[in-house]
């Protein structure tokens, strides 16, 4: 038997009404930008001139084959590791302190989470001094402690530099990991807690077994959060070290910022804002989809 | 008319007035953000305002440098509301916004302000484009001198250095008196700009040209040569840690009492001057080795944009330009002003000293305007990277895969006839 027709109501109709101007914004301001830095990544063009050349895929054969961009790559990578063991790790740690409800809980949850109410900017010019390799506060304080010796040329050493970024990123960002599983835990039913404590579990029992498990929901926004922020880093790098010396500390997003603003060559910073998405691609969404199924099983459970 | 078609109407109104007073108030947008760099420039904007009626100025500033101006001003063009002026860079940084169509040449009021006579012959070089002036100077800076400590120098027995013999020498002497010997800072133009004194001492002013103009290439043994100068003469003195320093941290160094010299753009002297260690008392100043009785520097200059804004930037320049304009400011940012007319008295002690030297250098014809703008842009940014990799490891295998690269990129210039023979 032949269905009926469909026809749209006015309940409908309302929702399209209120979806067309979200719906516009999303492909001028996303679906756009995106084509059309695919389309300068097959064009020779400094970014104002009326001329454009087009030059197929040279853009990124040449990328692929420059040390410059693979060890920006590199770099990406590194910082997707550090971003999702570092702050995380750090930040469930103070939460998991603070959850034991130790005394000046209050003044304690601001002062982990007020760095991150910074901007990137001005974090970049608090650690910049304090990683002034003479005289600056980090040196200054292991010189006190009597570790002077293993004091670095944080910013200027391109074996340290990487390190000394991610020491000042870890400050700045571990309040959201912290935030974000303080409230989980807080969240966490105390029946499950009190019933794992009457079979005898121990702290560290209860917190493995069954608090850290019931953070799923908690533990995928932060990781998701930590991924997505390593792939697409750009401000704290650039304002203290323009990823230098030498691009030892440079990523694809500021390696895209000097090709096309530094030198005018805006076709292969396209080309690297392309190889960008389709690396976080690579990188991020397989963890995604994995976590969220984690999240379903769990919630099954 | 109904009550949302009147609302309508009356954002469109507000729209339109915004508009305009955007077009009325013309604008210089610069990335001089503090200090006695903006205060120079809010009194070149305040002589401009003053000296007419006609229209009014104001400054905005876009934070970072030239790359954030870049940035500013691309996105400007796209959307084909640029500002009346802003700052550029000389040569190169000209051209090529010149070749892409967006600049107004400036033939009519550098034929107003007389622009042949009033600026030095070697400054007119890196405003014109094929003989066209496309920015007018207003901020010049001398990078080839060396600051040095007065006590350092007292306390360690050195005399003023006259070559890189009696340099190097100054350098052991500082380091055995327990002072760093010389500064230095980490970015791109940093030790590029301590690199010219060597490369100038092996080429001279011919061979620096004929390298800004891609005749002499990086793989020759001239250019193997001043690198092997800087790395045995300067890299060698070079501070403990330097390369993780800013510029203002090293000058701290140096008004501390911890670094004996350093050699910087004159701005630095600006700024150790507004930390009270004053010129002549607390520091002195002497040309590097091989630069003695020449000049290379640095300059900013006003670009105007094609647009609405044209007949007010050529008001703008007629009162930046002259010797008041002029030396408004140049006296509160610490650097020189281009045009010849400025009276030598307005300069302190610092300013003094380097207004001789650049008209020594004038008369010698020996004024080199800084290379990492007179080479192609990618060029130019990858010479300062690369040179600055090699102050951190000096090792030949640095030196010949830096030497491989900007070979390279020469010849990839070359081939796409880039360079230019300013």
């Amino acid at each position: 038997m032949a269905q009926p027709k469909s026809r749209l109501t006015r309940t409908d109709w309302t929702h399209i009404a209120f979806l067309v101007l979200p719906a516009l914004l999303f492909v001028t301001f996303y679906i756009y930008p995106v084509i059309s830095s695919i389309g300068l990544s097959l064009h020779d063009w400094d970014g104002f001139s009326p001329r454009m050349r087009f030059i197929g895929i040279t853009n990124y054969t040449v990328l692929a084959g420059q040390p410059r961009f693979l060890h920006a790559v590199f770099n990406n990578i590194l910082w997707v590791v550090f971003m999702l063991i570092v702050p995380t790790g750090i930040g469930l740690l103070l939460a998991a302190i603070l959850d034991r409800g130790i005394r000046g809980e209050k003044a304690f949850r601001i002062i982990f989470f007020l760095p991150f109410t910074i901007p990137a900017v001005a974090v970049a010019a608090i650690w910049r001094w304090m990683y002034e390799p003479d005289n600056g506060l980090v040196t200054t304080v292991m010189k006190v402690l009597g570790l002077g010796g293993f004091a670095q040329n944080w910013l200027g050493d391109p074996s340290v530099v990487n390190f000394s970024l991610m020491g000042a990123v870890a400050w700045w960002t571990t309040g959201f990991a912290f935030l974000v599983f303080f409230a989980g835990l807080r969240n966490i039913p105390t029946e499950c807690i009190e019933a794992a404590r009457i079979e005898g579990a121990t702290p560290w029992q209860v917190f493995w077994k069954v608090s850290f498990p019931l953070l799923w929901p908690s533990t995928i926004i932060v990781l998701g959060m930590a991924a997505i922020d390593a792939m697409r880093l750009f401000d704290v790098v650039w304002s203290m070290t323009k990823g230098g010396p030498a691009y030892s500390s440079e990523v694809l997003a500021t390696q895209m910022y000097d090709l096309a603003f530094g030198r005018f060559d805006m076709g292969r910073a396209s080309a690297v804002a392309v190889y960008l998405f389709i690396i976080a691609g690579i990188i991020i969404m397989p963890y995604i989809v994995y976590m969220s199924r984690r999240v379903q099983d769990s919630e099954a459970e | 008319m109904k009550k949302s078609n009147w609302l309508a109407a009356l954002g469109l109104a507000m729209l339109a007035t915004t508009a305009v007073q955007a077009q009325e108030n013309n604008e210089i947008w610069h990335y001089y953000a503090a200090g006695s760099e903006l205060a120079g420039m809010n009194a070149l904007i305040d002589a401009a305002n003053a000296a007419t009626d006609q229209y009014k100025f104001s400054g905005v500033v876009i934070p970072g440098n030239v790359v954030e101006l870049r940035r500013q001003l691309q996105t400007a063009f796209l959307g084909g509301r640029p500002p009346a002026l802003y700052q550029s860079s000389m040569a190169f940084e000209l051209k090529t916004f010149a070749d892409g169509g967006q600049l107004h040449p400036l033939t009519d009021v550098w034929a107003a302000i007389d622009g042949d006579k009033i600026f030095p012959e070697g400054v007119q070089r890196v405003v014109k484009v094929d003989g066209v002036p496309f920015g007018v100077p207003f901020d010049l800076s001398l990078i080839n001198n060396v600051f040095y400590n007065k006590e350092a120098f007292e306390k360690a027995g050195v005399d003023v250095p006259t070559d890189w013999a009696s340099f190097t020498a100054a350098c052991d002497a500082l380091r055995t008196a327990g002072y760093e010997p010389l500064g230095n800072a980490g970015g791109t133009f940093w030790s590029l700009y301590n690199f010219y004194a060597a490369l100038v001492s092996v080429l001279g002013e011919e061979g620096y040209y004929k390298m800004a103009s891609g005749e002499l290439g990086f793989d020759s043994p001239e250019f193997s040569e001043a690198l092997d100068l800087y790395r045995d003469s300067m890299v060698s003195c070079y501070a403990k840690n330097w390369s993780g320093k800013t510029w203002t941290q090293t000058a701290d160094d140096l008004v501390n009492g911890n670094t004996g010299m350093f050699m910087m753009g004159i701005w630095a002297a600006g700024y150790m001057e507004q930390a009270g260690f004053k010129a002549g008392e607390g520091f002195d100043m002497f040309q590097a080795p091989g630069t003695v009785g020449k000049s290379i520097f640095q300059m900013d200059v006003l670009a105007v944009p094609e647009g609405p804004g044209v007949a007010a930037a050529d008001e703008f320049i007629k009162a930046a330009t002259t010797p008041e304009g002029q030396a408004a400011f140049a006296t509160l940012k610490g650097s020189l002003a281009p045009n010849i007319n400025v009276d030598p008295a307005v300069y302190g002690y610092a300013g003094a000293t380097f207004t001789r030297q650049f008209s020594e250098a004038s008369a010698n014809n020996a004024v080199l305007p800084n290379l990492f703008f007179l080479l192609p842009t990618d060029l130019g940014t990858e010479f300062g990277v690369q040179i600055e990799r090699f102050a951190i490891d000096p090792s030949d295998t640095v030196k010949s895969e830096m030497i491989s690269t900007l070979e390279g990129l020469r010849q990839e210039a070359l081939a796409e006839n880039a360079f230019i023979k300013w």
